[in-house]
């Protein structure tokens, strides 16, 4: 179980980068056809950019997951590792609490998008819906991965390699 | 509309609870926004959750917003290409005979940087790992260092380009054009401002100094960085010729950091771009995300015309256009210690827009002092992420350098309040240059 999610990780990582690299390039396609008439202006690169840029964002929102860095506010003194354990945990059902209702009513909004056509290239919405229950379910994977993991130093104090990604290492949560 | 069962008193009182309660339990603010969407959605018979899906789709399918992780993508290729060095040497150059040289060539590196890059977490980021150790082993105050790295980097978010600026012209339909112009004058006061209390820092301290540089050697620097520094005027030069849309200059600006680490220093390669575009992509997810819940709690507020409702006591107060300035700017750096700024703009711009029309205040005046508060509010704690970000590179917590971080915030609230009370400040150079973004 442990090596299937590792996996899945990487390839969201590789999805990750991918799809920054790719969003440059319908971008540039239509400053180039507008400016030069070298290639024709296809209409659908904007709807193209768009579609890559949600499923981007859903990418690193799952990663975020996993990793811990959904940025938080900390209004707490210094605690102790397992107060900290005991504080990630609650916080981490209520993150799966959303993750419910993004696989729940997501699957609905999703059989919505079936029925749906893009405005420009007419491709099926679902093909962008789909990242939303995609999203719940992954953070599920990686929720429960975390819950565990604070479980045992909640109950036995941290072990060796636990302090690295404990709070005081800072989530990079904003671009800003 | 008319006939939603919660007043708005009693939905705000669910909304703003609710997500208080789930902050102080350290839910993340993204998931924290859209849990505390729930309960409204389930008790209005009118609303179901599916307002989230609706919600979040609309803020992600946004042409604009791709503008974020371009521009972010920019200042990784800048500081793993080898751009952000260039740069250092030629700040050397230019300031490195001040008292306190090392952290004025700080500051001054931050304008440039600036100028490139529209995002100050990536600029605290790079020159925290530049200058906090160097600076300490020359002598200066490790709490002071970790400080002017933090306060210096707020300015990417003032000069332009900057993403603040591109969210706040999607949000609330301003020309981004004209809040680019805007932002330069009072960026560089600020800098300027900074640049005044290291050096009294300096006298005071003692700090070291370099000697000063020869002519031929600030002539080299500059010629070295002279395409790096171009940048800024590609971007702002291009959008107010009408070549590009804000998000299209974003993505030139990373074709042109591209080609020039690749091609003009040649410091790029494969494993170095991969690790830019990862990083990239994280980072801009995860803030990201966060607008979209923003964006259901925001709608929800609007649902309910809780704005109105909150304002309603204000406009009652009868303030002049300098008295609202002030009101709008302390609302911004209050929330800016708890929210980071692009919820922040969605949530509480929206609700102040109506204030700030109600006296006459120019909608880029009003743009500009909300987005300088809130720059002001990415080094204020317990939310200050540029300040985390130096802290966290210096390995202290972030009350260690509390005190001269805000000893530093004071010229520039002064540079703020000189904003408001005249706007001519950011007004004259759009004023200048483009009068029509103006109308």
């Amino acid at each position: 179980m442990r090596k299937f999610i590792d996996g899945y990780a990487r390839l969201l990582n590789w999805l990750l980068g991918a799809s920054v690299a790719i969003l440059v390039v319908p971008v540039t396609l239509q400053m180039i056809a507008r400016q030069t008439g070298l290639i024709p202006a296809w209409i659908w690169t904007e709807e193209m950019a768009r579609f890559f840029f949600i499923w981007m964002v859903m990418f690193g929102a799952m990663i975020g997951v996993r990793e811990g860095t959904h940025f938080d506010v900390d209004v707490w003194p210094e605690l102790k590792p397992r107060t900290n354990a005991v504080l990630r945990i609650v916080s981490m059902v209520f993150v799966l609490v959303f993750a419910l209702v993004f696989v729940w009513y997501g699957y609905r909004f999703l059989q919505f998008g079936w029925a749906q056509t893009s405005e420009l290239a007419d491709l099926p919405m679902g093909w962008i819906f789909a990242a939303w229950p995609l999203t719940g379910l992954t953070w599920f994977l990686f929720g429960f991965q975390r819950l565990r993991r604070d479980l045992r130093i909640a109950i036995d104090g941290p072990g060796p390699g636990d302090e690295m990604d404990a709070r005081g290492q800072i989530g990079t949560g904003s671009v800003v | 509309m008319t006939t939603a069962m919660l007043t708005p008193g009693v939905a705000a009182l669910w909304l703003f609870g609710t997500f208080f309660l789930l902050m102080v339990l350290r839910v993340p603010v993204a998931f924290a926004l859209g849990l505390a969407s729930l309960p409204v959605l389930f008790i209005e018979p009118r609303l179901s959750p599916m307002v989230i899906f609706n919600t979040t789709f609309k803020a992600y399918n946004s042409f604009i917003l791709l503008a974020v992780p371009f521009f972010l993508l920019t200042a990784n290729l800048m500081n793993v290409g080898g751009i952000t060095d260039r740069l250092v040497t030629l700040s050397r150059t230019m300031v490195g005979n001040f008292p306190g040289a090392l952290a004025q060539i700080n500051v001054l590196l931050s304008v440039f940087f600036a100028g490139i890059s529209g995002s100050s977490t990536a600029d605290a980021a790079s020159q925290g790992k530049i200058f906090i150790e160097a600076q300490v082993k020359e002598g200066y105050d490790l709490s002071f260092s970790i400080a002017i790295t933090a306060v210096s980097a707020v300015l990417a978010v003032i000069i332009p380009p900057s993403i603040l600026m591109v969210v706040w012209g999607g949000v609330l339909q301003v020309s981004i054009g004209a809040l680019y112009l805007a932002g330069i004058l009072p960026g560089l006061l600020i800098g300027l401002a900074q640049m005044a209390t290291v050096h009294v820092y300096a006298k005071l301290r003692n700090y070291p100094t370099y000697r000063r540089a020869t002519i031929k050697e600030f002539l080299t620097a500059a010629a070295i960085s002279v395409p790096a520094l171009f940048t800024p005027f590609i971007i702002v030069g291009g959008i107010l010729l009408g070549w590009f849309t804000a998000t299209e200059s974003a993505a030139v600006a990373v074709l042109y950091a591209g080609v020039l680490s690749f091609f003009f220093y040649k410091e790029m390669d494969g494993p170095k771009l991969w690790h830019a575009l990862l990083e990239t992509g994280k980072l801009s997810a995860i803030a990201l995300f966060c607008v979209g819940t923003a964006s259901v709690f925001g709608w929800l507020l609007a649902y309910y015309q809780i704005p109105k409702a909150l304002l309603a006591n204000v406009t009652s107060w009868g303030l002049g256009p300098i008295g609202v300035g002030f009101f709008i700017v302390f609302v911004f750096l209050v929330v800016g210690c708890f929210l980071d700024a692009i919820p922040a703009i969605i949530i509480v711009g929206t609700t102040l827009q109506p204030l700030a029309d109600s006296v006459g205040m120019h909608p880029v005046s009003f743009a500009i002092i909300s987005i300088v508060a809130l720059a002001f509010g990415l080094v204020t704690p317990p939310y200050g992420l540029c300040l985390m970000i130096s802290c966290a590179i210096a390995k202290v917590r972030l009350r260690y350098a509390l005190k001269d971080t805000m000893i530093m915030l004071v010229p520039m609230l002064l540079v703020l309040g000189a904003m408001i009370i005249w706007p001519r400040i950011p007004l004259l150079l759009p004023e200048l240059i483009r009068p029509e973004f103006l109308k």
